[in-house]
């Protein structure tokens, strides 16, 4: 199962809304990756802060979540609702 | 003993006096060699465990004091901290490293050295997530050598923290009551650290370079976030100056210069939270009040309605002053995921500010000048101005008076209270600088922004450090397109303003008075500071520095005439 979200938070995937996305992953069992849609070679585990993070993700880039598993619908349910929300609106 | 001088880059607009205290990490001391036989494993494992988990009970800690003390978003630093302390690619590089034979502190350092190295191969800000990596590592390590940690947070009063380089967590406790400021060997004005010195206002300079090291433990230094300088054993002038920085009085009345001209002293503000430090700082007005803020970050462009109350608010917060906005400034940096802003190899020389009102985004310029008339026609909207950026020819300030003239008419038939508002362009390219006598014509005012005018008049990318020599606005060239732009008002009914960081400056003042500027807008922190020098100048005297600047041949000239040798 797979989604393709834009990236709202003004600073990208770095700081708090990458470690908000590797957080929210770790709640959930399913297999979950990440990858900007225009290069997919570049794909990485979105459970790990460091690959997460290297990716560079802008704001208003696009990206492909893939996730696997029994909950891979919400996960990716989640996981849109952090990379879709502004920075300041995130919960600490 | 005379003084020594060290440059580096200044992050914060102040300078303070005090004595040295190195700041050297116990991460950086050398662990015990490994021992030959090899180690239990599954110890090893258990004590990394639980070192980890100490480590995160650690950082929890800090963010809270973190966020108390200087804002959520500082403190958002140790939540990636907390994901990079669990990254499984850190876990199971550690437990490898065990398994090898290495006892748990060695294994972190191993594991950590790949990632570390991977972000510092990457370009700018991603790089500086190396730095976190480190402070991380550092953590770990020190948690399972049962180090005492260094303790920032209780340091003598009046001192000044030198170090290799100061994470995240280290900055974050600093007491800006007892310390006087710092400064590093390494780090850019991006930098933790540099953000850290700027919310808390504290005196830094960075990347000062391995001569920082050369500095003794006890002596007594200027750190000067201004110049950039990191001064030992500085002269008697020097160390008053640095002490008496911060004693200035707030006025929180218009002031004039010696032989009676005022001079408006206004704020920058870039997001409503600034309106109150603005005021408290004893600001006349704003005269740059980004709107950025309102369409950046979200899905979907503000309501007309939700810009009105935004600027309404802002008019409030100054019912006696002007308030200048700015109207939106958005190109190929700043991506907004509901408008279409094509990548562009040149972002700054691209579609961006009025080029783009004008443009794809006129739909949203309509709705911005409506929402600006309708808050010029609310209960303070007299102070109004409505202000364009990146101007470059005339044709743009009348296609933009236009679209003025039109949402008059809209909201004249709507039947809609409104008013016009002072309307002025932003001088920020040498096209408009040239163009300023035919703009004067056309406008209420102008006002000079100095980081883009210094970027377009040099060519000198504003964000590159390696020509952070040549972005700098006292280069004569910047001098003599500003006096231009001022001359070009002269006996018009046109005031002229800057609201670049160049206006900000307090051992600026006098140059900018002298060259006839009517209004200097600026970050609240140096308000006292630039208001108190305006009633110290003279304008006579200032003119004939200002004179004298324009016709210096070299920044050197420049800033030896304002006695400072940067």
């Amino acid at each position: 199962m797979e989604r393709v979200v834009t990236v709202v938070p003004e600073a990208g995937l770095h700081a708090r809304p990458a470690a908000k996305f590797v957080e929210t992953v770790q709640e959930y069992e399913s297999d979950v990756s990440i990858a900007r849609v225009d290069n997919e070679g570049d794909r990485v585990a979105a459970g790990s802060m460091i690959a997460v993070t290297s990716l560079g993700v802008r704001c208003g880039e696009d990206v492909r979540i893939i996730a696997e598993g029994e909950d891979a619908e919400a996960a990716l349910d989640a996981l849109e609702g952090v990379l879709t929300t502004p920075e300041d609106e995130l919960d600490s | 003993m005379s003084e020594r001088t060290l440059s580096g880059t200044g992050v914060t607009p102040r300078a303070g006096v005090g004595t040295v205290v190195w700041y050297r990490p116990e991460a950086d001391l050398e662990l015990p060699e490994p021992p030959a036989e090899g180690v239990d494993a599954a110890a090893e494992r258990e004590r990394f465990e639980a070192a980890r988990e100490e480590a995160r009970a650690e950082l929890e800690r800090e963010r809270d004091r973190t966020a108390e003390r200087v804002g959520e978003e500082e403190a958002a630093v140790f939540d990636a901290h907390v994901q990079f302390l669990g990254d499984p690619q850190i876990e199971e590089g550690v437990l490898a490293e065990i398994d090898g034979g290495l006892p748990a502190e060695h294994a972190v350092r191993r594991a950590f050295a790949g990632p570390i190295e991977q972000f510092e191969g990457m370009e700018g800000r991603m790089a500086e997530r190396a730095d976190d990596l480190r402070d991380v590592r550092d953590r770990l390590v020190r948690v399972l050598v049962g180090g005492e940690r260094v303790n920032l947070a209780e340091l003598p009063e009046g001192s000044v923290v030198l170090a290799e380089r100061l994470t995240p967590s280290d900055t974050a406790q600093l007491d800006p009551d007892r310390v006087a400021g710092f400064a590093t060997v390494t780090g850019g004005r991006t930098s933790h650290a540099a953000i850290f010195a700027r919310s808390l206002a504290l005196p830094a300079v960075v990347g000062v370079g391995g001569d920082l090291e050369s500095i003794a433990e006890g002596a007594t230094v200027v750190i000067d976030g201004d110049a950039g300088e990191v001064a030992v054993d500085p002269s008697e002038e020097r160390r008053e100056a640095a002490a008496g920085g911060e004693e200035v009085e707030i006025r929180h009345e218009p002031v004039s210069t010696a032989d009676g001209a005022p001079v408006e002293v206004a704020a920058n503000v870039g997001r409503p939270a600034e309106l109150e430090p603005a005021v408290a700082r004893g600001a006349d007005g704003i005269g740059l009040f980004r709107t950025e803020f309102l369409f950046l970050d979200r899905e979907s462009p503000p309501a007309e309605d939700e810009q009105y109350e935004a600027y309404a608010e802002a008019l409030s917060a100054f019912p006696a002053g002007r308030v200048v906005v700015r109207t939106l400034d958005v190109g190929g940096d700043k991506p907004v995921p509901y408008l279409d802003l094509p990548e562009s190899e040149n972002p700054f020389l691209g579609e961006r500010g009025i080029r783009r009102s004008l443009g794809p985004d006129a739909e949203l310029f309509e709705t911005q000048l409506r929402a600006l008339l309708r808050a010029a026609g609310s209960e303070h909207g007299d102070g109004l101005a409505v202000m364009l950026p990146l101007v470059a020819t005339i044709e743009e300030v009348e296609a933009a008076l236009d679209a003025l003239d039109a949402v008059a008419a809209d909201l004249d038939d709507a039947g809609a209270e409104y008013a016009r508002p002072e309307f002025g362009v932003m001088i920020e390219t040498p096209a408009a600088a040239f163009m300023a006598p035919e703009l004067v014509e056309r406008v209420d005012f102008l006002s000079v922004g100095t980081n883009d005018l210094a970027q377009y008049v040099m060519a000198a990318d504003r964000g590159d450090e390696r020509v952070a020599d040549l972005h700098d606005p006292l280069h004569p060239a910047v001098l003599r397109a500003v006096a231009r732009t001022v001359d070009a008002a002269e006996g018009e009914e046109c005031w002229v303003g800057m609201c670049g960081e160049m206006a900000g400056d307090p051992d600026l003042t006098e140059l900018l008075v002298g060259l006839g500027l009517d209004e200097l807008s600026m970050s609240a922190v140096t308000i006292p500071d630039v208001k108190a020098n305006v009633e110290a100048t003279d304008r006579e005297e200032a003119a004939a520095l200002a004179e004298r600047a324009l016709a210096a041949s070299t920044k050197r000239e420049v800033n030896q005439l304002i006695r400072r040798d940067r």
